[in-house]
């Protein structure tokens, strides 16, 4: 008991240091937190709309056709893409999808190694070289990621970027069937990458791919596995200018970076 | 006569009860790390204080769809094509076990964070979990209300009952021993109206109702909401919009950092750096988010009901319509713009009249006083630094719950629901 009268004064001091920078607090408790606030006088109060109408700022020629596509692309996922998902989900261990995951990340180095060089971004490009390595060989064939566990992590870059890198403007947006938002040149970009994977066939996979279609299908499923995204997440009516305006800036931040 | 004295105790508990204080969480053994209110309703709690909870692959969820299409003067327009039917997702347990049911808040539909969250908690603990979407959701209001115009507490709850004797009708088999129910933000305030409904329907004969930081008076809440848009960040001129300023702060806080790391620590470490966030701005950011949702209420109803304030009326609004248009003209609309334009002239015009403080009185907590007042089933928890309350909201709640309402110092609007003391003391509330 002789403590106590010592705890209550701690606390009575702790509790006065603690509130030094809050607000004194009504009868009932409430700490009325509006008021520590600065407003702004009445002619200046119209900052969330110009910064939003801003969102709207981005060219989009084609909204027709993209918005069908993107109604499109809504109903594949739900329809075909999402149910392979679950099926494949299912019927897979886990650690047999993050070999999966790993295999078809491991042959995206490929493109990414050549973009990082195109950039001349040499440190990106050794450490891109580098994770190939490492992955196709103590990784066996990029079933495994060592290379991440060893202070390397995956660095992406696609054509798309080494052109806005060196100037070339994003074009009109584009809605691609399966594939989703893009604009003009990341759609080129993501052609190119496709067709240089395909030249240089690392681990024959291009080759093994045209004999065999459900090659392409499990890279397929596994993609759409591996983007969290979902078609009406942003639970909003304006989901597709939503969605535009943050790929749109989201690209800019990578290419500016 | 052995009985007796248990029953003067019982008596003389209840007495006492009626009087008995709100159970104020104590600020210097409650723990909680964030005491600014606006990072806290950002950021929420710190991983590692969060409780632990069930992954997705332990959990056994499936969305599902009603198909409810209430009656309305118009068709629903191609552009909502997609939320035509009302989703809510069900996580079932393998044996009998309770059921509880969460409405999420405002703008929120059944898969948003908070929900997901709440689901994750129960489930974990043994219930099955059914999340559903808020009356204020966009989807909701093409799928399941009758007038597409939230707002009007009563009507909301009305909707939501039907969605919920819905859901019960569709899972027939599921072996439910009792139902709760929980809502968050205005959620909670829906959650007390259907508790309220389900007295006289009696389909679920709800069991515990937990309300987590609801508005008190919704008309205070909404103007406080939109206000917080207005603050004053200095340093926005020409082209530098808000939005541009901070995601130059986050673009410099990531550069000093040498890569980039969206995990759910990210606004925590951030205010821990030179770039951070000041109260205003983060104001302004979860302002944002509302007038947002607010933009969507706004369209939504209007498009629904032709009112022609944002979409002309006889507009055809296909698949393929560029909506900039009405966006841009929905922005401009806060939540005091909704309810003037559309709510309030709506309720007139069904109601004969009335002025704004009788819809005022229809629609918050204080229309269920003697109701929440009496029914020891239903208890509250709040945070003294709410941003949704206005004052003499605490002391109403005090007033009418009692010992049921838990007060907690910190934790701004709901971002102290994923603290550890937290979501104990919901298990608990739900458990006893």
């Amino acid at each position: 008991m002789v403590e106590r009268p010592w705890l209550l004064v701690a606390a009575l001091l702790l509790g006065s240091l603690a509130q030094a920078a809050e607000p004194a607090a009504d009868a009932d408790g409430f700490k009325r937190p509006l008021e520590r606030l600065q407003f702004n006088s009445g002619h200046e109060q119209h900052e969330f709309e110009r910064a939003s109408l801003a969102i709207l700022d981005v060219r989009d020629p084609w909204e027709r056709w993209n918005r069908r596509v993107y109604h499109f692309n809504y109903r594949l996922d739900e329809w075909v893409l999402l149910p392979a998902v679950r099926g494949y989900r299912a019927v897979t261990p886990g650690v047999v999808r993050s070999g999966v995951r790993n295999f078809f990340a491991n042959l995206a180095e490929i493109p990414g190694l050549l973009n990082s060089l195109l950039q001349l971004r040499g440190r990106r490009a050794l450490d891109t070289g580098a994770r190939l390595l490492l992955n196709t060989t103590l990784g066996v064939a990029g079933l495994w990621d060592p290379a991440s566990r060893m202070g390397l992590p995956r660095q992406g870059e696609d054509f798309g970027q080494t052109l806005g890198v060196y100037g070339v403007p994003a074009g009109p947006y584009l809605m691609l069937p399966v594939l989703g938002p893009s604009n003009l040149r990341d759609a080129v970009g993501q052609l190119t990458d496709f067709l240089a994977a395909n030249r240089i066939d690392y681990l024959n996979v291009a080759t093994a791919s045209d004999a065999h279609p459900e090659i392409s299908a499990l890279k397929a499923v596994d993609k759409r596995d591996s983007i969290p995204f979902r078609y009406g997440q942003l639970n909003s009516p304006f989901e597709y200018n939503k969605i535009r305006y943050v790929y749109t800036r989201a690209r800019q931040l990578q290419i500016e970076e | 006569m052995p009985r007796l004295p248990s029953i003067a105790v019982l008596l003389g508990g209840l007495l006492l009860c009626s009087r008995l204080p709100a159970a104020d969480i104590d600020p210097a053994s409650y723990g909680f790390p964030l005491h600014n209110p606006f990072e806290a309703t950002i950021a929420t709690t710190p991983p590692e204080l969060r409780p632990d909870l069930p992954p997705d692959s332990e959990i056994d969820q499936r969305d599902y769809s009603l198909s409810l299409h209430p009656a309305r003067p118009f068709a629903l327009p191609d552009s909502l094509r997609q939320v035509r039917d009302l989703r809510y997702r069900l996580a079932r347990q393998a044996h009998a076990a309770p059921l509880i049911f969460i409405i999420s808040g405002t703008g929120a539909h059944y898969a948003s964070s908070h929900t997901e969250y709440l689901k994750r908690l129960f489930y974990g603990a043994g219930f099955h979990v059914v999340q559903l979407s808020s009356p204020t959701s966009y989807d909701f209001m093409a799928a399941a209300s009758r007038t597409a115009t939230p707002g009007l507490s009563r009507e909301d709850a009305d909707d939501l009952y039907r969605v919920m004797e819905a859901v019960q009708a569709q899972q027939a088999d599921l072996p439910v021993t009792a139902y709760h129910l929980i809502g968050y933000s205005l959620g909670a305030l829906h959650a007390a109206f259907v508790s309220q409904l389900d007295e006289t329907r009696r389909r679920f004969a709800f069991k515990r109702v937990l309300l987590l930081n609801p508005p008190v008076n919704p008309y205070d809440s909404i103007r406080n909401l939109d206000r917080l848009v207005q603050t004053d960040v200095p340093g926005i001129t020409g082209n530098l919009t808000f939005y541009e300023l901070i995601l130059g702060k986050l673009t410099r806080y990531f550069q000093q950092r040498g890569h980039i790391d969206l995990n759910e620590a990210l606004l925590y470490d951030l205010q821990q750096s030179k770039e951070r966030l000041t109260d205003e701005e983060m104001a302004m950011l979860i302002g944002s988010v509302f007038r947002f949702a607010a933009a969507d209420i706004a369209y939504t109803s209007d498009l629904i009901n032709r009112r022609g304030l944002i979409t002309p009326p006889d507009y055809p609004v296909e698949e393929d319509t560029p909506l900039a248009p009405f966006f841009i003209r929905a922005l401009q609309c806060n939540f005091g713009c909704y309810l003037n334009e559309q709510l309030i002239p709506q309720w007139r015009r069904r109601h004969n009249g009335g002025s704004l403080s009788q819809l005022v009185g229809q629609i918050g907590l204080q229309a269920l006083r003697e109701y929440l007042a009496g029914s020891r089933k239903i208890a509250a928890m709040h945070n003294a630094d709410d941003l949704i309350l206005g004052p003499g909201d605490l002391a109403f709640l005090r007033r009418t719950l009692g010992e049921r309402l838990t007060l907690y110092p910190f934790g701004g609007h709901c971002g102290n629901l994923n603290y550890r003391v937290n979501s104990q003391a919901m298990l608990e509330f739900f458990r006893g």
